[in-house]
């Protein structure tokens, strides 16, 4: 067996060739619940709004600004048991918008954390209120997914710095909002 | 008609950056179940070698194995084995106690006082998984530990029966199985930007970057991509990448490559690497292919 990899370059590398956008996507909600709480048969949404003391909780424990409004929470239960939370939350960082759930239990506070999806995000939009807005209560699905054939990608490692804040926002929201 | 082969991909944030597996088989269910072993295994990597967590391998000897022999996790002591090889056949270029020099320029959290100078050489590794370090030093095991995940996770995934696949720790990734993979190669300056590619297949690849890493520290541009001797970087290059057999050789070789440039040439032949240097226009300024370069001679001090 072979073992050269070939590597293929391009001749130059021009900066006006406008490249595709990068996305990708990995679980859909209910496939991300079925893996975190594999035992459970219902999983019920429910829509938080914050009061502006929650967000003031959330921020305080959090360190992190609560920019969202309210969230999606769904209650994982198995024969009507309550077996713990699941959580879709959405952080911008500084190359990716990325989305990701957070299942926690009673005796877990963060079982599992699975990322659903990620795009290229460009640095004016993530600004723009409005485009905010579609992330809350949004399902993730059809929007985002395109990944342009490119699947697997080596270079300077990104940080994932901006989904552990984000955690840490979720964690702190759950204590204000769900326990 | 259900398709006869699955390709199931997920992501999780893991050792500071987003970890991603793929892998292919028959039963999707299955698949999700071996992909969750191969989480776990870069999980107990993480949770050992972490620089940052108080309470991994990594921070107890940096704070006892001055004093007292410290008793590590079997897995710690091979990446610790390896990163002393490497020390050993680079005469220091990779030494895991720039620790100290990472912590001064702020790559990593200041967490240790009265760290005395020293280096690879003051890590006594002794018998039964034990570490003793002779002067007051501190390691960092960041620049091997990721490679040493990856190949930990793949081991997992082949137990639990997955024929091929991919594990990608940002970047640092192994492709195993029949099938080869394309890999596209990250522009240092703008991530997203894909400057070229490579087919794997049954090898690794590590990329190390310079470029969004770089701080000023007084009139000199510093990054965490050192030599381990002088403590300076390098100026000219902006991204290494090294093809290897295991991730781990990978990713200690790109840090090598990045203070040798050419002169690695042997040291990648050794280990069946191949190695590709980008310079700060972004042009590849360097290719070695270890398969057809083994006459090269070039030797280095």
């Amino acid at each position: 067996m072979t073992q050269i990899p070939r590597w293929i370059l391009p001749a130059a590398i021009s900066v006006t060739v406008p490249l595709p956008s990068y996305a990708e996507q990995y679980l859909t909600v209910s496939a991300a619940q079925k893996l975190c709480f594999p035992e459970c048969d219902q999983f019920v949404p429910a829509h938080v709004k914050f009061t502006p003391a929650q967000i003031k909780a959330i921020e305080a424990n959090s360190g992190q600004k609560q920019l969202l409004r309210g969230q999606e929470i769904w209650r994982a239960t198995q024969n009507g048991k309550l077996r713990g939370f699941f959580i879709v939350d959405y952080v911008i960082g500084k190359d990716l918008v990325i989305e990701y759930a957070v299942a926690l239990s009673p005796e877990e506070s963060d079982k599992q954390i699975e990322i659903l999806n990620y795009r290229e995000s460009y640095g004016g939009e993530i600004r723009n209120p409005d485009w905010r807005k579609q992330f809350v209560g949004k399902r993730p699905g059809s929007r985002f997914a395109l990944n342009n054939g490119i699947n697997n990608i080596s270079g300077a490692t990104l940080s994932c710095r901006h989904v552990t804040e984000g955690v840490r926002r979720v964690l702190a929201t759950y204590e204000a909002c769900v326990k | 008609m259900k398709p006869a082969s699955n390709r199931v991909r997920r992501a999780r944030p893991s050792l500071g950056t987003f970890v991603e597996i793929t892998a292919g088989g028959d039963n999707e269910a299955k698949l999700h179940d071996a992909i969750d072993h191969g989480f776990n295994a870069i999980a107990r990597v993480e949770r050992q070698m972490s620089f940052h967590q108080s309470d991994s391998d990594v921070s107890r000897i940096n704070r006892e194995a001055f004093q007292r022999k410290v008793t590590v996790d079997p897995w710690t002591w091979r990446v610790l084995q390896a990163a002393q090889k490497f020390s050993r056949e680079t005469d220091g270029i990779f030494d895991i106690t720039v620790a100290r020099k990472l912590m001064q320029w702020k790559y990593l959290p200041c967490r240790y006082r009265n760290v005395s100078e020293g280096n690879w050489r003051d890590i006594v590794l002794e018998k039964n998984c034990t570490v003793r370090f002779r002067r007051r030093v501190i390691v960092d095991l960041g620049g091997i530990a990721k490679g040493f995940a990856v190949d930990c996770a793949v081991k997992a995934l082949k137990c639990a029966g997955v024929r091929s696949g991919v594990v990608n720790a940002g970047g640092d990734l192994r492709v195993f199985g029949l099938k080869s993979e394309l890999i596209h190669l990250r522009h240092p300056a703008e991530p997203m930007r894909p400057t070229g590619a490579i087919s794997l297949r049954e090898r690794a690849l590590a990329t190390s970057g310079i470029y969004f890493a770089q701080k000023r520290r007084g009139r000199a541009l510093v990054s965490s991509l050192l030599d381990g001797r002088t403590c300076r970087s390098s100026r000219k290059l902006i991204s290494v990448s090294v093809a290897a057999p295991a991730c781990m050789i990978a990713d200690a070789l790109t840090k090598i490559v990045f203070v040798l440039s050419e002169k690695s040439a042997p040291l990648l032949a050794r280990h069946h690497a191949d190695a590709l240097l980008l310079e700060r226009d972004g042009a590849p300024s360097w290719m070695f292919r270890s398969s057809c370069d083994t006459s090269d001679r070039t030797e280095f001090d």
